[in-house]
């Protein structure tokens, strides 16, 4: 470009790029927060209205819950069992050893267990909602559901997230039992510690305020999973790419929802249930 | 060639037979649609009669698969009227559309089964909310097999089946509900030629059994001339002709011949 031309182009202050840019993406991240919103709105209405798919629903459960069982129970050993060895040592340097079983408690059922748990079935149940869903979408079975007469909101998405909302807490208390038990292996590994002396302390160290909250909050997580991988997969577009990339962003949305969900409830929990 | 053109004739007879010029089952009337600047269809006309197929041509993009979508709503129209079986679908209520859908059956380009079901399954879930034993369900899914030729592919799942047989899986899916109407979205797209012979043929036997009246969108001129009473031909998101098949490869506008050619 010549010297006189670029004399007579609008100078551009940098910052108004930068302001441009800014707005577009907070934009678009209102957007979606809006959209997200009113798809959890067509959730709650679709959900009342009969008819109800309870065939659909059990499915989805068996599909969520019991192939995730093998998964989560591993994750939920190692967990337990881990926590133990690498508390041990510091306890150990106090002489508090005897407080293992109540520390591994409440971790585990408080905070580990929950998020631990939420975020493994959002890699797992989550993308398989997302890139079943986009792929339905992309293949055109979702219109063909609607134009055969069925509502597929009700079909497909009412029934993955009741089915999400259901089991993650069932696929929670599963996981904190199984981690409990490596606690336990991991207890006796260098010491001798008795399996009812072992949950005694555990649930000494228990009440329903580590309860109550954790189970309030896993629903939540389950219904965040499923609502933000319907979400994504549903509103896919881009072809056979779109699966992908619904699959990606509903692992990493629900990921993100269940952090904030998690920071919100345990802010509330001290506030109204304060120990 | 002789006994070809008897078979030609057979098929023209037959679709003669069934055809009801006095009954219109589809009326569209000024049907316009564009996605931002790009006017795909343009006060667009066309009507239907009872148990007559109507073919649809046209170049890729030019608005054939916009138009029958716009006719069961899964995209709304911008302008215009779509009367089908008498209802005027632009304005009908989610539940009064559902109740006239279930008399459009909808075969899709790509068939669109349901790809976690079973054979048997993709064709029971139209039957869901229809109050019918197990044992009606199951004459019904084994007739419908029947008659796309695929009697034991009932236990498959749609991986497990070529693209002829799920097209005729499709098909025989969309048909178990009996619809008035069928919309076909090339239907024998990606298909040898002695497959899409056969899907073309099947088509005309839904036609003459089922007396039901179809839109069929095509790029295949045999398809074309074995199924069609009439031939619609868009150009510019508007019908450019439309006659019989006889008629139109005589046409004397190049562009028109040159898909005939």
């Amino acid at each position: 470009m010549s010297e006189s031309k670029l004399a007579t182009l609008p100078a551009k202050s940098p910052d108004s790029n930068v302001f441009i840019f800014s707005s577009g993406k907070f934009g678009e991240f209102f957007k979606e927060i809006g959209e997200i919103t009113r798809f959890a709105g067509n959730f709650f209405k679709s959900m009342v209205i009969p008819p109800y798919e309870f065939k659909e629903l059990m499915k989805q459960c068996y599909l969520i819950g019991n192939k995730s069982l093998s998964l989560v129970a591993i994750t939920g050993f190692i967990m337990g069992l881990v926590l133990t060895i690498q508390t041990r040592p510091t306890l150990a340097r106090f002489g508090a050893e005897s407080w293992i079983p109540g520390m591994i408690a409440v971790s585990i059922i408080r905070e580990i267990g929950p998020v631990i748990t939420a975020l493994i079935c959002a890699g797992k149940v989550g993308s398989g909602i997302g890139a079943e869903l986009a792929s339905m979408k992309v293949t055109e079975q979702i219109d063909a559901m609607e134009v055969s007469g069925t509502n597929p909101f009700k079909y497909i998405v009412v029934t993955r997230i009741l089915a999400t909302t259901m089991m993650i807490p069932v696929l929670v208390i599963f996981a904190d039992f199984v981690a409990l038990i490596g606690g336990y292996l991991g207890v006796n590994i260098l010491g001798d510690v008795g399996f009812r002396f072992y949950f005694t302390q555990v649930f000494n160290q228990l009440d329903y305020s580590d309860l109550l909250p954790a189970c309030g909050k896993t629903i939540l997580f389950g219904f965040s999973i499923g609502l933000v991988s319907c979400y994504k997969g549903y509103n896919a577009n881009k072809g056979t790419e779109g699966v992908g990339l619904s699959a990606n962003a509903a692992v990493v949305l629900s990921s993100l929802c269940i952090f904030i969900i998690d920071a919100v409830a345990v802010q509330l929990t001290s506030i109204l249930l304060p120990k | 060639m002789e006994k070809e053109q008897e078979q030609i004739q057979a098929v023209s007879d037959s679709k003669a037979a069934v055809f009801d010029p006095k009954e219109v089952i589809v009326d569209i009337q000024h049907l316009s649609k564009s996605f931002g600047d790009n006017h795909v269809l343009i006060d667009m006309n066309i009507t239907v009669h009872k148990g007559e197929n109507v073919v649809v041509l046209g170049k890729s993009g030019s608005g054939k698969s916009v138009l029958i979508k716009c006719l069961v709503r899964l995209l709304d129209s911008d302008e215009g009227t779509i009367k089908v079986l008498g209802n005027e679908i632009t304005t009908l209520k989610n539940n009064e559309l559902n109740v006239v859908r279930k008399n459009i059956g909808f075969l899709f380009q790509s068939a669109a089964l349901y790809d976690s079901m079973t054979v048997n399954e993709n064709l029971a879930f139209p039957l869901r909310d229809q109050k019918k034993t197990l044992e009606e369900i199951d004459t019904l899914i084994q007739e419908g097999l029947e008659s796309v030729g695929l009697p034991d592919a009932g236990l498959l799942m749609p991986s497990e089946l070529s693209g002829g047989m799920r097209k005729r899986i499709g098909l025989a899916r969309t048909m178990i509900l009996k619809p008035a109407i069928m919309l076909y979205d090339e239907p024998t797209t990606g298909l040898d030629p002695i497959t899409s012979k056969e899907i073309s043929k099947l088509i005309l036997e839904v036609q003459t059994k089922q007396q039901t009246s179809s839109i069929i969108i095509t790029h295949d001129i045999e398809c074309a001339r074995i199924t069609a009473n009439r031939i619609i031909v868009i150009k510019d998101g508007k019908a450019a002709a439309e006659g019989t098949y006889d008629e139109l490869i005589k046409s004397e506008d190049k562009w028109i011949r040159s898909f005939f050619e």
